[in-house]
C-alpha cells in the first residue's frame, strides 16, 4: 500500500535498462561459456567435452579439493565467527567500537595479499618457518589445504560475524527473560531460544563464505601450488601455456557457476527467513561475567581481529626489506619501491583509473536499480533483483572468459582495451551496489517521496530532487567501498588485461609467478595503502549510513 | 477548495477487496472523517484521492473536474502523513517552501508565503531550524504548514495525530479543526480512533472491509448506528440478543434473558430474533424503592460486577445469562452491591433493534 504507482514510466525504463545491460554484459557472456562447453570442433552439440574433462582424475580431484576447502573453510569460519559475534554483542569486551571497525577490514583488503604475506612468513623459506625449524619444530610450509583454509577463515570471517552480530543484538531482551522466567538456565536459553533465532543469519553468512572460497582465485593461486583447484584450472585451461582450450575451460566454468549459484539461491532463501528476529524493543543486556571469562573473551576477540590483520602489516614491513632474488635479507631498504617505480608507474595509474571509472559506472547503474527493486515491487523488478545479485556467485575468471569469448569477434569487439575491464568490474560490483543502495533506501521513509509528489514534483523530479540528495552520503560511501575492492581485483583482471593495461594486482600476480618477491611486496604495500586510506577517509560516512561492507 | 465526489469506487489487491463500490459526496469546506479498524480501506480510499493508489473502476471529482486519471503531483491536494514525512535534508523553511518551488513561485512571494504559513501554525521564527531539532508536535505543525502554504483544493490527513502523546493529540486536533475552518478548506481525515472522529468531524463515514457502513454526523453514527458493527465500533455498548414478544403501534417488547425490554421500531413481529442496542449511559440506575421517570421503561437485574473508572463507574448486570452494562457518573449508589438486585430505567426511544445476525 505504501508503494508508488508501479505503472509509471520511470521504473519501467530503469528495469529495461538494467535488464538490458545485465543481459548483454553478464547473461550473454555466460551463455557463450555455456555454449562453447557443449560444442565440439565441428560445431556440433555434444556432451563429449564434459565426458572428457569430468572423467580425468586430475579434474575430479579439483572438484574434491575445491569442495573440501570450501566446506572446511565454511565450518571453520562459522565456529570462529559465531562465538566471536556473541562475545562482541553480549560480553563487556573493551574497545568494542575499534573492534567493529577492524572486523570489517579483511573484507575490503585484498585477500590474496594476505595469502602472499603468509607465504613470506610461513612459506618454505619464510621468516617464521626458518625460525620454527631453528627451534626444532618440524614445520614445513603453509602451502596446501591447511594454509588455504586458514587464509579463508581469516579473510572471510567477517561474512559470518557481521550478520550474526546484528542478529544477536536484535534478539529482544524479553525473549531471554521469558525463557529464564519459565525456568530455563541461561545456557539452556542460549541453545533453545537465542541460537535458533540467529541461525538464519549465521547460515546466510556461512553460505557467502562457501561461495567466496569456491570461486576465489588469488588466494588459491598463491597457496595451492600444484594441487588442482577448480577456479585455477578454469584459468589454466583458458590461458594455459599449452594453448587456450575454451571448451574445457567452459566445462569447468559452468560446473563452478552451477555450484556457486545454487549456494547463492540457498543463501537468499535463508536471508528471507531472517525477518523474524528484527522486532527488537529492548536491546539485550551486556552480561556480567567473571574477570577470568572476560579476559578469555577479550583475548579471543582481539586476538582474532589482530591475527587477521597481521599479514597486511607484515607485507608493509617486509616491503621495506632488501630482497636478493626471492631471498629476504634483514636490511632496511626502499629498493623494492624503486624497482617497482622504475619498471613502470603505469599499473598504478591504470588501477586508479579503472577502479574510479568502474565504481562511478557501477553506482550510476546500481543505484537506480536498487531504487526500483526496493520501491517498486513487481514480478519484473524481482527478476531484475535476482539477476543483479547473480554476479556475486560467478567467479571473476569465468566472467572474464565469457567476456573474452563473447566480445573478441563479431559486431561488438571489446577485448584488448580498458573498456572490457571496466565492464567486468561493474558487473562484479553490481550486487554490492544494488544491495547497498537498497539498504540506504530502507532507511528513507517512502512517505517522504510521496510527500514530495503530493506537493507537486513528478516522480522523476522527486527522485533527482529529494531521493538522490538523501542517498548521496551513502552512495559516496558505497562508491569508495567499490573502489577499494576493485583496486584489488585480480580474478577477472588476469583474464582480461592486455598490453599496457596491466594493474597493480597483475604486477603482483606476475611477480609471484616469477621471482620478483621484492617487487610483489612493494606493489602489495602500495595496494594496501591505496585501499586503506580512502576507507579511513569515509569511515564516518559509512557509519552514518549504516552501510554494511557485505 | 472544492467539493469532492467519489462515485462507485472499487479496488482489489489480488484477492483482497480493499474498496468496494464506495460512493460519497463531501461538501465544499466540510471536515469529513473516514473511520474504521485497520485494514478497512480508509487509507486506501484517501490515497486514491491523493493519487497514490489506482482505481479499478469508479471516478473522483473535485468540483466538476474529474481528477482520478491525473498523476498525483498534478492534483493539488495537501497531504499530512502519519510519519509527517518532513524532509530531513531541508530546513523548516525549505520544507514549507517545497511545494511553492514545484509551482514555480518567485522567491520574494515564496518567502512571504512561507512566513505566513509558519505564523498560522505558531512556528514564527522557526524558519532556519532543522527537522532533527524539532519535537513531534512541532514536526506536525511543519507538515501542516507545508500543506497549507500551497493552498490545496483538498486537505488530506492520514492519522496525523497517532504519533503524538494523548494530551498533545487533543490540543492538535482542536488546532487542525480551527485552521481548516478559518481557511475554509475541504478536509478528509483518516483515523481509527472513534473519539477523535467524533470530536473533530462534521460528518463521519464508518468503513469495514472496504465498504461504507454508515455516513452521518457524529451524533447520528453514535446514537443512531446503522448496524451492530457501527454501534460496537463507536464505543462501549450493549448489543443484547433477544426475541420479539409483542409488536403493537411502533412499540415492541423484546425478551432478553429473563427481562422484558421496550423499544420503538416500525417493523417486527412476535417471534423475530433481534439484537437490541442500548448505550450504557442511556441506562439509569433507579434509587431503591423508586419507579422509573414518566415515559421510561424499566427492568430488574442482579449486579454481577462493579468497576470504578474515575469519571464513571461501570456495572455489569446479569439478566439471567445475558450481561448488560450500565455506566453511572461518579460512584455507584450504595444499594448497588455485587449480588444485589437493582432496577434500571431507560427511554425506549434510545433502544434500537436490529435483526439478529
Amino acid at each position: 500500500m505504501t508503494m508508488l504507482r508501479p505503472q509509471s514510466v520511470f521504473p519501467l525504463a530503469i528495469t529495461a535498462l538494467g535488464l538490458g545491460l545485465l543481459g548483454l554484459f553478464f547473461v550473454y557472456p555466460l551463455f557463450t561459456v555455456f555454449k562453447v562447453s557443449f560444442i565440439d570442433a565441428q560445431a556440433h552439440i555434444t556432451l563429449a567435452n564434459y565426458a572428457k574433462i569430468l572423467s580425468k582424475g586430475f579434474y575430479q580431484q579439483a572438484f574434491i579439493n575445491s569442495f573440501a576447502i570450501g566446506i572446511a573453510s565454511t565450518i571453520g569460519t562459522t565456529l570462529l565467527g559465531v562465538p566471536l559475534a556473541y562475545c562482541v554483542a553480549r560480553l563487556p569486551v573493551p574497545g568494542k567500537s575499534a573492534v567493529l571497525v577492524l572486523i570489517a577490514l579483511p573484507l575490503v583488503l585484498p585477500s590474496f595479499i594476505a595469502a602472499y604475506a603468509l607465504v613470506l612468513l610461513l612459506g618454505r623459506s619464510g621468516v617464521m618457518t626458518v625460525w620454527l625449524q631453528a627451534q626444532g619444530i618440524p614445520f614445513r610450509s603453509i602451502y596446501g589445504m591447511p594454509g588455504l583454509v586458514a587464509v579463508y577463515m581469516l579473510t572471510l570471517y567477517p561474512y559470518v560475524v557481521l550478520p550474526t552480530l546484528a542478529a544477536f543484538k536484535a534478539v529482544d531482551a524479553s525473549m531471554e527473560e521469558a525463557g529464564q522466567n519459565l525456568g530455563a538456565s541461561r545456557w539452556r536459553v542460549f541453545w533453545t531460544v537465542v541460537l535458533p533465532i540467529v541461525a538464519p543469519s549465521v547460515m546466510s553468512g556461512a553460505l557467502l563464505v562457501l561461495i567466496e572460497s569456491l570461486e576465489n582465485f588469488g588466494v588459491a593461486f598463491v597457496l595451492a601450488e600444484d594441487r588442482p583447484i577448480l577456479s585455477i584450472e578454469v584459468y589454466r585451461l583458458f590461458a594455459g601455456e599449452v594453448g587456450s582450450n575454451p571448451a574445457s575451460a567452459g566445462v569447468l566454468g559452468v560446473s563452478l557457476i552451477l555450484c556457486t549459484t545454487s549456494v547463492l539461491l540457498l543463501q537468499r532463501r535463508y536471508l528471507s527467513k531472517r525477518r523474524f528476529a528484527t522486532s527488537t524493543r529492548a536491546a539485550p543486556p551486556i552480561h556480567k561475567v567473571g574477570s577470568a571469562l572476560n579476559l578469555l573473551a577479550t583475548v579471543f576477540v582481539w586476538g582474532t581481529v589482530l591475527v587477521a590483520l597481521v599479514p597486511f602489516f607484515a607485507v608493509l614491513v617486509i616491503s621495506f626489506l632488501e630482497f636478493r632474488g626471492p631471498v629476504m635479507h634483514g636490511n632496511f631498504s626502499v629498493a623494492n619501491f624503486q624497482d617497482l617505480w622504475n619498471r613502470s608507474s603505469r599499473p598504478l595509474f591504470n588501477t586508479v583509473f579503472l577502479a574510479s571509472a568502474a565504481s562511478l559506472v557501477a553506482a550510476l547503474v546500481g543505484v537506480p536499480i536498487g531504487y526500483v527493486v526496493t520501491r517498486f515491487r513487481s514480478r519484473l523488478s524481482h527478476l531484475l533483483d535476482m539477476t543483479a545479485m547473480m554476479p556475486f556467485a560467478v567467479s571473476g575468471t569465468v566472467l572474464g572468459i565469457g567476456l573474452v569469448v563473447a566480445f573478441n569477434a563479431g559486431w561488438l569487439i571489446l577485448t584488448g582495451g580498458w573498456l572490457i575491464l571496466v565492464i567486468a568490474y561493474c558487473v562484479r560490483k553490481l550486487p554490492f551496489n544494488v544491495r547497498a543502495s537498497s539498504a540506504i533506501l530502507h532507511q528513507i521513509d517512502p512517505s517522504l517521496e510521496e510527500a514530495s509528489i503530493n506537493l507537486g514534483f513528478s516522480p522523476v523530479a522527486t527522485f533527482f530532487r529529494l531521493t538522490v540528495p538523501l542517498m548521496l552520503g551513502g552512495v559516496v560511501g558505497g562508491m569508495v567501498l567499490t573502489w577499494v575492492t576493485l583496486a584489488a581485483e585480480l580474478s577477472s583482471t588476469v583474464v582480461l588485461y592486455s598490453g599496457s593495461w596491466s594493474t597493480m594486482t597483475t604486477v603482483i600476480f606476475q611477480a609471484l609467478e616469477g621471482t620478483g618477491a621484492g617487487i610483489a611486496s612493494a606493489a602489495s604495500a602500495v595496494l594496501i595503502l591505496t585501499t586503506a586510506l580512502p576507507l579511513l577517509m569515509v569511515y564516518r560516512l559509512l557509519r552514518k549510513h549504516q552501510l554494511a561492507v557485505l | 477548495m472544492a467539493a469532492i465526489a467519489l462515485d462507485k469506487i472499487d479496488r482489489k489487491f489480488g484477492t483482497v477487496h480493499a474498496v468496494r463500490d464506495v460512493s460519497l459526496e463531501i461538501r465544499d469546506g466540510e471536515f469529513f472523517t473516514l473511520l474504521g479498524p485497520s485494514g478497512c480501506g480508509k487509507t486506501t480510499l484517501m490515497r486514491m484521492v491523493a493519487g497514490f493508489c489506482e482505481l479499478d473502476s469508479g471516478s473522483i471529482r473535485f468540483g466538476a473536474r474529474r481528477i482520478d486519471a491525473l498523476p498525483p503531483h498534478r492534483r493539488n491536494t495537501g497531504m499530512v502523513f502519519q510519519s509527517y514525512a518532513i524532509f530531513p535534508n531541508l530546513s523548516v523553511a525549505g520544507n514549507v517552501a517545497y511545494g511553492l518551488r514545484a509551482r514555480g513561485v518567485a522567491s520574494t512571494e515564496r518567502n512571504e508565503r512561507v512566513r505566513k504559513a509558519l505564523r498560522l501554525v505558531h512556528l514564527d521564527g522557526y524558519e532556519d531550524r532543522w527537522p532533527h531539532q524539532l519535537s513531534g508536535g512541532q514536526l506536525q505543525r511543519v507538515a501542516l504548514a507545508r500543506c497549507l502554504v500551497i493552498e490545496p483544493e483538498v486537505l488530506l490527513l492520514d492519522e496525523p495525530l497517532s504519533n503524538l502523546d494523548a494530551k498533545l493529540r487533543v490540543e492538535m486536533r482542536y488546532e487542525i479543526r480551527q485552521l481548516q475552518q478559518k481557511l475554509g478548506l475541504t478536509a478528509i481525515y483518516v483515523t481509527h480512533d472513534q473519539e477523535e472522529a467524533l470530536a473533530i468531524s462534521e460528518r463521519i463515514a464508518v468503513m469495514r472491509a472496504g465498504r461504507l457502513e454508515q455516513v452521518g454526523t457524529p451524533w447520528e453514527v453514535y446514537n443512531q448506528p446503522a448496524n451492530p458493527f457501527v454501534a460496537d465500533f463507536m464505543g462501549v455498548t450493549n448489543l443484547l440478543p433477544g426475541v420479539v414478544v409483542s409488536a403493537r403501534g411502533g412499540r415492541i417488547e423484546v425478551k432478553i434473558g429473563e427481562a422484558l425490554f421496550a423499544a420503538r421500531a416500525e417493523t417486527g413481529a412476535a417471534g423475530d430474533k433481534v439484537t437490541l442496542l442500548i448505550r450504557p449511559e442511556s441506562l439509569l440506575l433507579l434509587p431503591a424503592q423508586h419507579g422509573p421517570p414518566p415515559n421510561f421503561a424499566s427492568f430488574e437485574a442482579i449486579v454481577a460486577r462493579i468497576e470504578y473508572l474515575g469519571v464513571l463507574t461501570r456495572l455489569d448486570l446479569d439478566l439471567g445469562g445475558v450481561t448488560v452494562r450500565v455506566a453511572v457518573l461518579d460512584k455507584a449508589p450504595d444499594h448497588a452491591v455485587p449480588g444485589g438486585r437493582v432496577s434500571v430505567g431507560y427511554d425506549p426511544a434510545r433502544a434500537i433493534l436490529f435483526p439478529a445476525s
